[in-house]
């Protein structure tokens, strides 16, 4: 009789434990079994095809041109052209940055980096347009990179501060640009017209959203973006684009390994 | 007597049981907000299709919460599903605690499910006006957060049609 009350007392303190470890459990296996960069997250992202084996292009041949030149980086006659698609105010873009800065000083002139224009029309990306045209008119004085560095790696900065422009003033400083200059072809038709340019191959290209990247006009799937996925991809189409007999180096020994 | 107290038996019944459907109701937000953290962690984009946009939604700054004391961060960029999933836990040990008996619970029950249905609908305002998309998997967890807060409101109806 004593038992009774005891044992149920004791039975929901049991039941919240179990789903308190099974969740926690199952949550932690998931995530542990599926790291982003590992080769089953690839072969996963690729449905199951060879993680090295490209899709079909996914670029068709009449789709608009972008801003031309385009901003870029790398060799313009590299085997390898890895294309992104980006919004300043992304916070999943200012993750991806670091990583296409890696793969950028990895390959080098190996590779022909372009960087795309993206701004999301909605309204939680507000100073999206703007912060492209401010990048843009900073390419007016070959300071493209500077800002675009200066703009993804303080996002939090800027995006949630009412004096926004103040600040992209400062980076402007920062970075060497005349400032009356900059702000001048903010104002103006020009920057504004690469953005529009960027924004209108995206579209064409059905991209809908960002960061996309493109490797030889090959959309890659978000699951490999990152370092690990997009070197073996690289890795792959260098290997496959070098004549018969030279083999390139490949970037990493996590790569040579596999 | 027994014939007037059979339907009391009913409705005591049905008292009891509505704190188990809560339970079972918890248990699967946990599920769906653990499935949202566990791709947000893998960077994996989630099953999405038809007229929903869930990478839109699901990288949008209302995404993830970040918190500052000062300029230190102290939580940084946590999905909100992880809060998610904790609410829905919290919900189901008093949920649990109410089907065993504890009265006091199923009231703390109340308070935290009309919390929750409350933020609830603060992101739908946040998909269907600010972000302009729908993830799928949010609505699916407004939905559980809106159910917990029905199975409530039903308790109280039945429990003043006993009094």
């Amino acid at each position: 009789m004593k038992n009774t009350p005891q044992t149920k007392s004791n039975a929901p303190m049991l039941i919240i434990g179990a789903v308190l470890v099974i969740a926690l459990l199952g949550g932690w296996y998931l995530i542990s079994s599926s790291k982003p960069g590992t080769n089953s997250n690839i072969a996963k992202a690729n449905n199951g095809n060879s993680a090295s084996t490209p899709k079909q292009p996914t670029v068709p041949a009449n789709a608009p041109q972008g801003a031309t030149p385009p901003n870029q980086t790398g060799s313009a006659t590299a085997l390898v052209t890895i294309e992104e698609f980006a919004d300043f105010q992304c916070p999943q873009c200012a993750a991806t940055h670091p990583i296409m800065n890696e793969i950028k000083s990895t390959y080098g002139s190996r590779i022909r980096f372009i960087y795309r224009n993206y701004p999301l029309d909605i309204p939680a990306h507000d100073k999206s347009y703007d912060a492209s045209v401010a990048a843009e008119a900073a390419g007016m004085q070959n300071k493209f990179w500077d800002m675009q560095n200066m703009l993804f790696s303080n996002q939090k900065a800027w995006t949630a501060d009412p004096n926004f422009k103040q600040i992209w003033k400062d980076y402007a400083q920062k970075i060497g640009l005349d400032v009356p200059k900059w702000e001048n072809d903010m104002a103006g038709i020009a920057a504004r017209a690469r953005v529009d340019e960027d924004k209108k191959r995206a579209k064409g290209l059905n991209v809908s959203s960002t960061p996309t990247v493109f490797i030889n006009n090959v959309e890659i799937p978000f699951a490999q973006v990152n370092v690990a996925g997009l070197k073996q991809i690289i890795d792959a189409e260098l290997q496959k684009a070098a004549p018969q007999g030279q083999q390139p180096a490949p970037a990493a020994p996590a790569n040579a390994a596999k | 007597m027994t014939e007037t107290e059979a339907p009391n038996i009913e409705e005591k019944s049905t008292i009891a049981k509505l704190p188990i459907l809560a339970a079972l109701v918890a248990l699967a937000g946990i599920a769906d907000a653990i499935f949202l953290t566990v791709h947000h962690y893998n960077a994996e984009p989630v099953p999405c299709g038809g007229p929903f946009d869930c990478e839109m939604v699901l990288s949008s700054p209302y995404s993830t919460l970040s918190g500052f004391v000062g300029n230190v961060p102290v939580i940084g960029d946590m999905p909100l599903s992880i809060f998610g999933a904790v609410a829905y836990f919290i919900a189901f040990c008093f949920a649990i605690l109410a089907a065993f008996g504890d009265r006091r619970t199923w009231l703390l029950f109340g308070v935290q499910s009309t919390l929750m249905a409350t933020f609830a609908c603060y992101l739908f305002y946040l998909q269907s006006v600010v972000i302009r998309a729908y993830c799928q998997w949010c609505l699916i967890s407004a939905g559980i957060s809106t159910a917990l807060f029905i199975i409530f409101i039903i308790s109280i109806f039945v429990k003043r049609r006993l009094a």
